[in-house]
């Protein structure tokens, strides 16, 4: 079999192999594995991981806490944005609250999650007040953009409003609804280990990461950072190999 | 049964668009509206539509029928195919199998067949607009209500929707509210030319033509005498 890549694809194989050859460099000049140790070795530990006895229950359980945080987000954001979407009056109520959300800083509100919640629940709930501001303001986004010729032709053929919204509605912002999703995603693994790496649950990548920093196993650490900059890179492409699924009408 | 409308009053920003103004159409018959742009016969085609309320007036003939309309812009559903766009007004009107051969038969009337499953995208804008006709018609409507569908196509692309409008009109020759402001597509599609005045409307001329659809040629004698006719009579 011939693997063929584009010159682009060449291009970015290039970035990928410099960023390892920095990598190399530094830790040959630092000559230390508790500053950078070698790219090899970080992937020799890597690879080690898989073996562990409790590799599966960790990475098990972080997934487990980003899925369950990003249905919960993406329940709610669909439900209030398409609220706040067709009632001015209501997205007038919700916006302050979704300004105060997203600035917030995220440790601010870990230190108060610890205090109120259970040490496993606090990485979901970190994880639900990241994602839920995207996924909200991007379905308001998305109704706001609905060509309002749409709907009039709609409602003047008598189509009914569940199936006006189930057929104009929702397929109009699905474009808006994976753009949040993908952002959502993408923000909310970093907030899901950081929450981690603070509340400590039994479980997780980020108490794994902690755990191997304590010990300075810094070869460990990054094996851990690695792995989660891999599970990132799976649910984004799993995002967008579903909206060339779902949103197949565009030319 | 025509449509009377009595004694109609509406204003629009400060503007009178109708006083007092009253007007019959027959029934199963196209009735083309001429008159210069912004003086209201969108309006008037909105308030037969109940898309915008009167001041006061009354319209009969039209109670609790079921009504389409092509609008200027074809309004397609993008993430819908050309027949999934058709069948999507007819979820109440029919069951599901009818609602497919339904859909199939004014597919091939207004000549898509071969492009029922492409989505708008993938389509011309003439293309476009023959879907949103076909989906009028296959609509169990009694009354069309079209305003402009053809402005800004070509003049070539602007014939072959006309004759494509004709054909699927004469299979069942609903009644039809026509607005435009081009002679040319009144000549070619009415039966029954009005042509209105500036806001507040009045009218000024209404013009019978009984040639069928087919005997109508653009340039011979008695189309470019009424097409004459009715320029002078828009512009004075």
């Amino acid at each position: 079999m011939k693997i063929l890549f584009t010159k682009r694809q060449y291009i970015s194989i290039a970035s990928v192999a410099f960023m390892l050859m920095l990598w190399k460099v530094l830790s040959l000049y630092f000559n230390s594995d508790f500053i950078l140790p070698a790219p090899e070795k970080t992937l020799l530990t890597s690879l080690k991981l898989f073996t562990d006895v409790g590799f599966l229950a960790t990475v098990g359980v972080t997934m487990a806490r980003g899925i369950i945080g990003f249905i919960l987000s993406f329940v709610l954001g669909l439900s209030f944005g398409i609220l706040a979407g067709v009632s001015p009056n209501f997205n007038a109520f919700l916006k302050p609250i979704l300004v105060t959300i997203r600035s917030t800083p995220v440790v601010a509100v870990i230190l108060l999650a610890l205090i109120w919640l259970s040490t496993s629940s606090v990485p979901v709930f970190i994880a639900l007040l990241t994602m839920f501001p995207f996924i909200c303001t991007n379905v308001i986004d998305g109704i706001k953009s609905i060509d309002s010729n749409l709907t009039e032709m709609a409602t003047f053929y008598k189509v009914n409003n569940v199936r006006i919204v189930k057929e104009v509605y929702i397929p109009a912002i699905m474009p808006f609804i994976i753009s949040g999703a993908s952002s959502a995603m993408g923000i909310g693994w970093r907030a899901i280990i950081i929450g981690e790496v603070l509340s400590q649950p039994q479980y997780g990548i980020g108490t794994a990461m902690q755990a191997a920093q304590t010990f300075l196993k810094v070869d460990t650490v990054i094996a851990w950072t690695i792995i989660a900059v891999l599970i990132s890179a799976v649910f984004e492409k799993l995002i967008r190999w579903s909206e060339k699924r779902i949103v197949v009408w565009k030319a | 049964m025509s449509i009377k409308i009595d004694n109609l009053n509406k204003s629009f920003e400060g503007l009178t668009l109708f006083n007092n103004f009253s007007i019959e159409f027959t029934a199963g018959t196209i009735t083309c509206i001429l008159g210069p742009s912004g003086c209201g016969k969108t309006t008037l085609l909105n308030i037969i539509g109940g898309l915008t309320e009167p001041t006061s007036g009354n319209i009969s003939g039209i109670n609790g029928q079921a009504l389409s309309y092509i609008f200027q812009e074809p309004r397609l559903l993008a993430w819908k195919t050309v027949r999934q766009n058709i069948e999507f007004v007819l979820n109440n009107a029919y069951e599901e199998a009818e609602r497919k051969s339904v859909a199939q038969k004014f597919i091939e009337l207004v000549e898509l067949n071969g492009f029922e499953n492409y989505y708008p995208a993938l389509l011309s804008g003439g293309m476009r607009q023959r879907v949103s006709i076909a989906r009028a018609f296959a609509y169990p409507s009694t009354l069309i209500l079209m305003d402009e569908p053809l402005k800004g196509l070509d003049i070539k692309l602007k014939l072959n929707l006309i004759r494509a409008f004709a054909r699927i009109w004469q299979s069942d020759k609903r009644t039809v509210l026509f607005v435009t402001h081009d002679v040319d597509e009144a000549i070619l599609l009415g039966n029954d030319i009005v042509v209105f005045s500036q806001a507040p409307i009045k009218i000024v001329t209404r013009k019978n033509i009984s040639e069928p659809f087919a005997e109508r040629k653009m340039n011979s004698t008695s189309y470019n005498e009424l097409k004459v006719d009715l320029l002078k009579v828009l512009n004075d």
